[in-house]
């Protein structure tokens, strides 16, 4: 694409100037969904912690802010999952290995990777929430003495719509990691699947949680985290033991543009990845 | 940093700001907080009307059709083709084989000199321009009752109401600053009532909401009148003195009992009584009207309603009373007023008059001009696809997008030997051109705009037009020349006001050197007269008022078995008509991506229908696919669809029907059926 | 003290512009007044606050991010003279104050202060506000201050620059008359103060139903005026301009007002009500921003009372929150 050759050469003239990464490898994760490998100038590290995200920059398209989908422990590139949603994204898409896209970041609070060590952790997602969450899996993968017990649940809408099915498959495997998958529904794809068929939510009360060692985490759209909080609470877990990441529309990244404001906090900053007890109060949030 | 003032390119209101320039580039505007429409407000298109000036697709050389694609060309090349090819066509067909469609969009200037060159110099009164599509019944409906086609009353009128009658208006949408003052009206105590099935803003603020079905307008206002009739509360004194053909209208509504209209509006005899009774018994009211009475194929008819319905209540020539089209474009009025028209020279002085005639042909130094009226827009389309028409001629008009059944449309441009399009963005229309001319923006040029209030304003230049482009009263110039008349050089603008002024008793006092603050409202004949901000105070411009009785006839299309939705279409607040440059426009654009249609959750559930599934929407003329909209905005039955989406075009399913008297299409009601895409 | 008399103001500014990039309050052509350069018109000291924020001058309602051309990316470039801005009465500088914090705070928004840094602030006081009435005295904050004493100019300086721009002017005694303004500025009754106070603390306490804003979002137009006559209103949209030989990244003023402010790709919108987004445009000020920064953000510059066409700017809603759910309490 003649778009996006432009490099640039010196990101530290501006906070909103982004550094060119090139694409080294692109696959797809569903019909709708890709997964981008990229590698910056030198191959140098992102210095990210899982949870955050990066602003994305076509130029000509603008911005759209991405969760790094690759754990830190992974040397010499990064990896973001991107749906195809918006300008930004859907020119996106249309890149190829070779190509550069901007970057700024990472920005936002990742994970609290300091209280999650030592902790049972339970690791929930849905839909597109499992890009950011596989940072945090494959750091717990790589670092797995420093964790209890490694629960992950998922659910997507349909078979065709699961990321990451290949990390799924391995994970499934793992010793380490009792994972569990569901889809909301079977649709023509899906006929030769046979995993669970309905809400994530009903893979909760079967868990066996120790509640005075679990964390949980939570990355999902909108209208999952009420009801997997629910089914958490009644396992017992508390406020001050959940993690949620949630989704705005950051147009800045830097706490500057006001888009991502939940009344006094700026997700980009504050968040995206909160405590609960930090969030359930306040108007919007969830 | 410079700052220019100059007048809001999107709705008739006619709100003022500054143009705020940095080095060549539009970087936001200011408003004028001594206007007198817009008080140091605007609404969120003025506020954004500077950010599409500079958008990359803006065209900037002219485009010669070559081997089926656009090509860039020369001016020279451009203009000499344009002229050369409407003078064959015309060698060979006749001088009315070709069409002028003038533009509500460009300033009063423009439209005179287009007029002027089809006139004078290509010998036809073949022009017109969207007035044709949206208040043409209006125009015929008041001045035959009036003599006057215009707002009678200004828009500072609605701070002195003491009730305001809003009927197949949304205002606070498509003229928000007006509809502020109906707001504010309401909140101050004034009676509101809004008669439109749509549950519209001011509906929320309403004493009364009428929800009509669609294209019933005329048994409402029969039925209202026929109450105040005969309950004794119309104003006699008014009737007596300022009227005629009182009888007639008296007789015509004897019959429509509050029942019979209840009948054929869906609405409750009490309702219809109750919105009598409160609008005979306020001292001053106003009605408020726009699309929703005029785009029907009975919309002269409306027209007439809403006019007998102030003179029963003796509510004209007075402060906060009236009738009061809202006009659509920025500059639909001054369109009309510079007889952009085929009927009319500017003023509306007819062209079928002999002396009128002579005295534009003496002006203009031309020995005769046509005498028989051109055609409308609307009918040019059907000339243009049985082969009668063969070349037109558009200025900053897109008819593929923005007239009815856009299939017939399509079909009539691509039959044309030959169409011109002059515009400042490749529109669909432009698309189809043989050839295109890149025009300057509002903010390249001066010029003036005249407001739905008859208030004749000035438009400056902030900025030099992209590229080659050049303004539209530069390019018109440009083709006389070529065509071989002297009569149209100019040093600028002003001085073709000037000729304006002396030429159009309405506008006779008018000058730029007068306009400077805040403008002047016509009439204003003379160089010491102030303006006039209501019309008919002492007597109506044809001396009395008058009662123009009208049966009810239903829309053209209803509803069946096939066809079960009514579809009516509109704007949205966020973007102006085809969208040219309000889907240029970052913050607009964002707003409003996609076409889609409004429908009531109760129909939703019926078709299985979710927010933001795609449905196909098909009427017998076509179908589009849009995302639903479920919400209860509508009533059960209809739905809604803006027109300003290529995508998702409206107009791919409206009908194309036309009024018989004002040749308006009925854009308001035509059936549709849908399913959800699976 | 240095005074600026009212025949040598013309001079004095064309002065400071061979020096500064200038921009002090002017009057337009229709009576407008807004903060401009010399050529805009003539100066208009006198009329109180300005109807479009002076702040504008840092944070332009559409400016560059960067421009790329040929493979390289070239910033918004500094501004080539330091700027100069006149015109801020004191509830302005409180509002620059707050601004400059927030553009400080966390990652420095270097595109504000490429134009911020530097910058000479001069504020207007005292009998030149509407129709001669008295606008506070500031007293810091800025550089200079210019205070109205009914016939001419008292300058004030806070800062080395101030006192270089005022060095030139002729020296007054006129302790006396600053001390009379000095007085009634600290007497005059700021009810707006107390009320927007209250306001506050009424939302912070959580008193103030649903319905009451959607009651308020049913009167309101998504005219965004009030967001982008506010000077403490920062928020701001990304736009890129696609042109043959470059593409240019652009900020421009965005609105909480608008549905399309917070909405997902998804369609998710966290703001998608007139009555969320109403709330919000309140509350943010006297709610959250308090909470966050420590103080209520609206200054009473009353700007958007001004230039909302249907009378519910801050000081309004806030009147009609305070009457209505105050007493609700006490009944």
């Amino acid at each position: 694409m003649t778009m996006f050759p432009l490099s640039v050469h010196n990101s530290t003239q501006s906070l909103y100037v982004p550094l060119d990464c090139e694409i080294v490898a692109v696959s797809d994760l569903t019909p709708n969904e890709k997964l981008f490998r990229l590698r910056l100038p030198e191959g140098g590290a992102l210095g990210h912690s899982p949870g955050q995200f990066v602003q994305v920059s076509l130029l000509g398209w603008g911005e759209a802010p991405i969760s790094v989908s690759s754990s830190p422990t992974r040397d010499g590139y990064f990896e973001l999952g991107v749906r195809r949603a918006g300008s930004v994204t859907s020119a996106m898409h249309q890149l190829v290995v070779g190509d550069t896209i901007g970057i700024r970041g990472p920005y936002g609070r990742p994970f609290a990777l300091d209280k999650l060590r030592g902790r049972d952790l339970l690791l929930i997602s849905g839909g597109c929430g499992l890009a950011p969450m596989r940072s945090l899996i494959q750091y717990c993968e790589d670092r797995t003495e420093e964790f209890g017990r490694l629960t992950i649940l998922y659910g997507a809408k349909s078979v065709e719509d699961t990321l990451f099915k290949d990390d799924l498959t391995a994970w499934e495997a793992s010793s380490r990691f009792a994972c569990s998958r569901t889809v909301d529904r079977i649709t023509g794809g899906g006929s030769c699947y046979s995993g669970n068929v309905g809400l994530i939510t009903a893979l909760i009360p079967p868990l066996e949680i120790d509640c005075t060692i679990t964390v949980a985490v939570i990355v999902g759209p909108p209208v999952m985290y009420r009801f997997v909080i629910e089914e958490l609470k009644k396992k017992g877990l508390t406020s001050a033991q959940i993690v949620v990441s949630l989704e705005r529309h950051m147009r800045c990244g830097v706490g500057k543009c006001g888009h991502c404001t939940i009344e006094h906090l700026y997700c980009c900053q504050d968040g995206p990845v909160f405590w609960l007890n930090e969030v359930e109060h306040l108007r919007g949030a969830l | 940093m410079k700052r220019t003032l100059t007048v809001c390119p999107y709705c008739g209101t006619g709100c003022s700001f500054y143009l705020v320039s940095d080095g060549g580039r539009l970087v936001g505007v200011e408003p004028s907080t001594t206007h007198p429409v817009s008080r140091g407000g605007l609404c969120v298109k003025g506020w954004n009307a500077f950010a599409f000036v500079h958008h990359s697709d803006r065209l900037t050389t002219p485009l010669i059709r070559r081997n089926g694609t656009l090509t860039p060309a020369s001016w020279d090349e451009a203009i000499g083709l344009v002229v050369d090819r409407l003078r064959s066509i015309q060698q060979r067909h006749g001088y009315d084989s070709v069409m002028f469609s003038s533009s509500a969009k460009a300033t009063n200037e423009e439209n005179y000199l287009l007029m002027k060159l089809a006139r004078a110099v290509f010998a036809t009164n073949n022009i017109d321009h969207c007035a044709r599509l949206c208040h043409s019944s209006t125009v015929f409906g008041l001045a035959e009752t009036f003599g006057s086609g215009a707002m009678t009353n200004s828009i500072s009128c609605f701070d002195q109401t003491d009730l305001i009658l809003v009927i197949g208006s949304n205002t606070t949408e498509q003229h928000p600053l007006i509809g502020t003052r109906i707001l504010n009206a309401a909140q101050r105590g004034a009676k509101l009532i809004v008669a439109d099935n749509r549950r519209i803003r001011l509906a929320r603020h309403a004493d009364l909401h009428l929800r009509h079905k669609n294209g019933s307008d005329v048994a409402l206002i029969n039925g209202m009148m026929h109450v105040i009739i005969t309950e004794g509360l119309m104003d006699r004194l008014f009737i007596e003195q300022r009227t005629e053909n009182y009888a007639a209208l008296a007789a015509n509504v004897a019959d429509w009992t509050p029942e019979r209209a209840a009948a054929l509006t869906g609405l409750e005899a009490d309702e219809i009584v109750a919105a009598a009774r409160m609008f005979a018994a306020a001292g001053r009211a106003m009605i408020v009207y726009s699309m929703g009475i005029t785009q029907h194929s009975h919309g002269v008819d409306n027209v007439r309603c809403c006019a007998a319905l102030s003179l029963l209540t003796g509510n004209l020539g007075r402060p906060g009373t009236g009738v009061n089209p809202l006009r659509g474009q920025n500059n639909v009025q001054g369109g009309c007023d510079m007889g952009a028209l085929p009927d009319v020279y500017s003023g509306y002085q007819k062209v079928a008059d002999p002396l009128q005639r002579q005295k534009f042909a003496r002006a203009w130094g031309v020995s005769t001009l046509p005498e028989r009226a051109g055609l409308p827009l609307t009918h040019a389309m059907d000339a243009a696809a049985s082969g009668l028409l063969r070349g037109m001629f558009i200025m900053g008009e897109n008819p593929l997008l923005s007239d009815p059944d856009q299939a017939h449309a399509r079909h009539a441009l691509e039959n044309l030997e030959l169409l011109v399009v002059q515009d400042i963005f490749l529109s669909e229309t432009a698309a189809m051109a043989d050839v295109v001319l890149p025009a300057a923006c509002y903010a390249e040029k001066e010029g003036t705009f005249t407001n739905t209030e008859r208030r004749i304003q000035r438009v400056r230049k902030a900025l030099d037009p992209p590229g080659e482009a050049l303004a539209d009263w530069e390019i018109i110039c440009a083709l006389a020349e070529r065509a071989g008349y002297g009569g149209m050089r100019y040093s600028g603008p002003s001085q073709v006001m000037d000729e304006i002024a002396s030429l159009t008793p309405i506008y006779g006092g008018i000058a730029y050197d007068r306009l400077d603050r805040h403008g002047l409202q016509w009439p204003c004949p003379g160089k010491s007269h102030s303006g006039t901000p209501i019309l008919h105070m002492e007597s109506f411009t044809r001396g009395l008022g008058r009662f123009s009785p009208a049966s009810y006839r239903p829309p053209a299309e209803a509803v069946d078995d096939e066809y079960p939705f009514v579809l009516t279409t509109g704007r949205t607040y966020f973007h102006w008509h085809t969208g040219t440059m309000t889907r240029r426009t970052h913050l607009l654009d964002r707003e409003e991506r996609t076409a889609f249609v409004e429908i009531h959750p109760d129909d939703a559930g019926r078709l299985d229908v979710r927010d933001r599934d795609e449905l196909l929407v098909a009427s017998r003329r076509g179908e589009i696919r849009v995302a639903a909209r479920l919400t209860a905005m509508v009533v059960p039955g209809v739905v809604f669809i803006p027109f300003h989406f290529a995508e998702g075009a409206a107009n791919a399913l409206t009908n194309n029907v036309l009024d018989p008297e004002s040749a308006i299409p009925e854009f308001k009601v035509c059936a549709v059926r849908i399913r959800r895409v699976v | 003290m240095k005074v600026l008399y009212p025949e040598h103001i013309p001079a004095f500014f064309t002065a400071l512009a061979s020096r500064f990039e200038l921009r002090l309050p002017v009057m337009l052509s229709d009576g407008t007044r807004t903060i401009g350069s010399l050529e805009d018109g003539p100066i208009a000291l006198m009329g109180g606050a300005v109807p479009g924020k002076p702040t504008a001058a840092f944070f332009p309602q559409q400016g560059p991010v960067f421009t790329a051309v040929e493979g390289a990316v070239l910033p918004s470039s500094d501004q080539a003279n330091r700027l100069f801005v006149a015109g801020f009465t004191g509830r302005d500088i409180d509002c620059l104050r707050f601004i400059d914090r927030f553009f400080a705070d966390g990652w420095r928004d270097d595109i504000y202060f490429r134009q911020r840094a530097g910058a000479v602030i001069a504020g207007v006081s005292g009998y030149c506000g509407p129709g001669g009435a008295l606008l506070p005295l500031i007293g810091g904050g800025c550089d200079l201050e210019f205070v109205c004493d009914g016939k001419c100019w008292l300058v004030l300086t806070y800062s080395q620059a101030g006192e270089g721009i005022a060095a030139e002017l002729p020296d007054t005694d006129a302790e006396e008359v600053l001390h009379q303004i000095r007085i009634e500025s600290l007497t005059a009754a700021n009810e707006g103060d107390e009320l927007i106070q209250r306001a506050s603390q009424l939302l912070r306490a959580n008193r103030v139903p649903d319905s009451f804003w959607s009651e308020i979002g049913d009167r309101c137009i998504s005219c965004t005026g009030c967001n982008l006559a506010c000077p403490t209103c920062t928020c701001f949209g990304v736009q890129d301009w696609r042109y043959a030989n470059n593409i240019e990244r652009s900020r421009m003023w965005d609105s909480c007002q608008l549905d399309g402010f917070m909405r997902e790709a998804s369609g998710h919108n966290p703001l998608g009500s007139e009555a969320l987004r109403t709330r919000r445009r309140i509350h943010h000020k006297l709610a959250a921003d308090p909470e966050r920064w420590g103080e209520i953000s609206c200054f009473l510059c009353g700007r958007c009372d001004v230039v909302c066409p249907t009378g519910i700017g801050i000081l309004a809603v806030a009147m009609e929150m305070v009457d209505r759910f105050e007493q609700e309490t006490i009944r």
